[in-house]
């Protein structure tokens, strides 16, 4: 698919329309037994793969240029690195559940706003590379998202790795690169006149078990890691109801350390500050657990939060 | 020592071994070249090989594909190309080794997939140890939730199933010492250690080894890897142990047959501690 459709005249400004959370455990996609991934399944965790459909239908009727995702499980430690092949294809098998994803990917990624990201980051005084490796397996983390979200993989696509400075430094540091990052994102998405769709492809709390059941999707061994870990996540996913942003990002921290929380690899931050911190309520599609893990599937619509604006002017 | 085990290894498993400009990290290169050298010259039947960059969360993860093959690029350093491999594993033995694992009361899990990512470190392994792909291999994950008793109850069923299958094998275990890495671009002459202290921590570690003093390098290992951050918390260094000490007994390693190291060359990479070491 051309990435370069009459609606991305850069002489446009460009716009996020909405952000969605939407964490990536691959049960989600064996759960679906869609053609491209080869293990079969008898279903399992619905509540958030009808969560995933609600947005599915709301991303088609916004007609989004591009999605662009930011995954923890594509790591890296020098620099923040953005996919730039136009067009990436291969078998990427999850090396934590492999019996549950091996997925046939083909994806076309828009390369023009993935340099604009790469050179906005660097403008911020961040390190951005380029992947430009044609045999390059895309991870897990990203194909799970974006499948979720537009299985129809008709959308072009921009994946940013999960640089990995907040194992690195101190929370304070981490965070500034993250909100760095999705400002150069948001400015990006400007100057090439994109109307771009964003995912953080994160799980909220992220303890969980270690052995499975012999049925992976039985969904009567399925529950949340504890109830402190449970209670956690609630009180962050009423923050986002709420859009009380400001205390979301004051407790992240804590809320990192009590429950494992993989917003920790910042791509919630990255989305959210690409965004500039919205103060609107977020949405709630869905919440529910994976092997023990706190998921929830949020979106923070743009569009209809710029018609407020136009409307209360 | 188990009999069966003729030699083993520490390694770094950085990319950068085995890809990018020959004119690079050439100490290192060098070591490991040797070193590769000095297990082929024993004609192993099998190398048994333990990877910190393979990580499992699902308990220990084995390979049982018996001839991975493939294309690897690696995460980060994807500019410097294409690592090919293809190569056999021993999966009668790995078998092997997985029945003692769980006799043992750890959580084992095979996998045998088409396109399962191996990881680099793995086949920086293949590229020096194995050049031809000839030799089979048992490979082992690093199970993130597993502590210094299970890593080392790990270790000692390899030397089990060795024992048990009378096959001459050769052991490694790739892993940095500190695991810091620079994060900014550097050339080659400009790598150091992320900072003075994890050098002189891995120095101290270093010095253990070449002395044969192991009791001491186990009391010190959870403080060192409190000061030092090592690959997966110096789990390979408790697997190794595991390994080598004659008896099921951790006590056993204060009056162990295991010999002092042979450190065939330390020094940074991309900031990490790099230790090409060879037990013979």
């Amino acid at each position: 698919m051309p990435v370069n459709s009459s609606s991305q005249d850069s002489s446009f400004r460009g716009e996020i329309l909405a952000g969605f959370l939407a964490p990536h455990p691959p049960h989600l996609v064996y759960g679906e037994n869609p053609p491209q991934n080869k293990p079969r399944s008898q279903g399992g965790w619905e509540n958030l793969r009808w969560a995933y459909q609600q947005c599915r239908e709301k991303i088609k009727a916004l007609k989004p240029d591009v999605i662009l995702v930011h995954s923890p499980h594509w790591q890296t430690v020098v620099g923040h690195h953005v996919l730039h092949v136009p067009h990436l294809s291969g078998l990427s098998v999850d090396p934590i559940f492999p019996h549950l994803f091996q997925y046939e990917f083909s994806m076309d990624v828009d390369v023009e706003l993935a340099s604009a990201i790469a050179e906005e980051a660097i403008q911020e005084g961040l390190l951005a590379k380029k992947m430009t490796n044609p045999q390059f397996r895309v991870d897990y983390g990203t194909i799970v998202s974006l499948h979720m979200l537009n299985p129809d993989w008709d959308i072009p696509v921009v994946g940013i790795s999960a640089n990995n400075s907040p194992y690195y430094f101190s929370h304070d540091v981490a965070q500034d690169q993250m909100i760095k990052l999705g400002r150069a994102t948001q400015k990006a998405i400007e100057k090439t006149g994109r109307r771009a769709v964003l995912a953080a492809s994160n799980t909220l709390s992220h303890l969980h078990f270690d052995r499975e059941p012999d049925c992976p999707e039985d969904m009567s061994q399925e529950h949340v890691f504890s109830h402190a870990q449970y209670l956690y996540d609630m009180r962050v996913i009423e923050l986002m109801r709420q859009g009380n942003l400001d205390e979301l990002m004051a407790i992240l921290p804590d809320f990192m350390e009590k429950t494992f929380a993989e917003v920790k690899a910042g791509s919630l931050v990255w989305m959210l500050a690409a965004m500039g911190f919205p103060t609107m309520p977020a949405q709630i599609h869905g919440y529910g657990t994976v092997i023990g893990t706190g998921n929830v599937v949020a979106e923070w619509d743009l569009t209809t939060a710029r018609v407020a604006e136009v409307l209360t002017r | 020592m188990n009999s069966n085990i003729e030699k083993a290894f520490w390694l770094p498993g950085l990319a950068h071994l085995a890809l990018g400009p020959a004119e690079n990290w050439t100490d290192l290169k060098h070591a490991m070249t040797r070193a590769g050298e000095s297990a082929l010259a024993v004609k192993p039947d099998v190398y048994i090989l333990y990877s910190a960059q393979w990580i499992s969360v699902l308990g220990h993860s084995f390979q049982l594909d018996p001839n991975p093959s493939g294309i690897h690029v690696d995460e980060n350093w994807h500019e410097l190309g294409n690592l090919n491999f293809s190569f056999p594993v021993d999966v009668a033995l790995t078998k092997r080794v997985m029945n003692f694992a769980e006799q043992a009361g750890l959580a084992t899990k095979g996998v045998n997939y088409p396109g399962f990512p191996i990881d680099t470190g793995s086949l920086v392994f293949q590229h020096f140890f194995n050049p031809n792909g000839d030799i089979p291999v048992v490979i082992l994950s690093s199970n993130i939730y597993c502590g210094k008793d299970d890593s080392m109850a790990l270790g000692h069923a390899v030397s089990q199933a060795l024992a048990d299958s009378k096959q001459r094998a050769v052991v490694a275990c790739v892993s940095s010492l500190s695991n810091r890495f620079l994060t900014e671009d550097i050339s080659p002459v400009q790598d150091r250690f992320s900072s003075p202290e994890e050098d002189h921590w891995n120095q101290k570690m270093l010095t253990l080894f070449q002395s044969a003093s192991y009791e001491e390098a186990l009391r010190l290992s959870e403080t060192y890897a409190k000061e030092a951050s090592p690959e997966m918390m110096f789990k390979a260094f408790y697997w190794l142990m595991g390994v080598l000490e004659d008896k099921a007994s951790r006590s056993a390693i204060s009056s162990s047959s295991i010999p002092p190291a042979f450190l065939h060359h330390y020094g940074p990479l991309w900031g990490t501690g790099a230790a090409v070491l060879e037990w013979k």
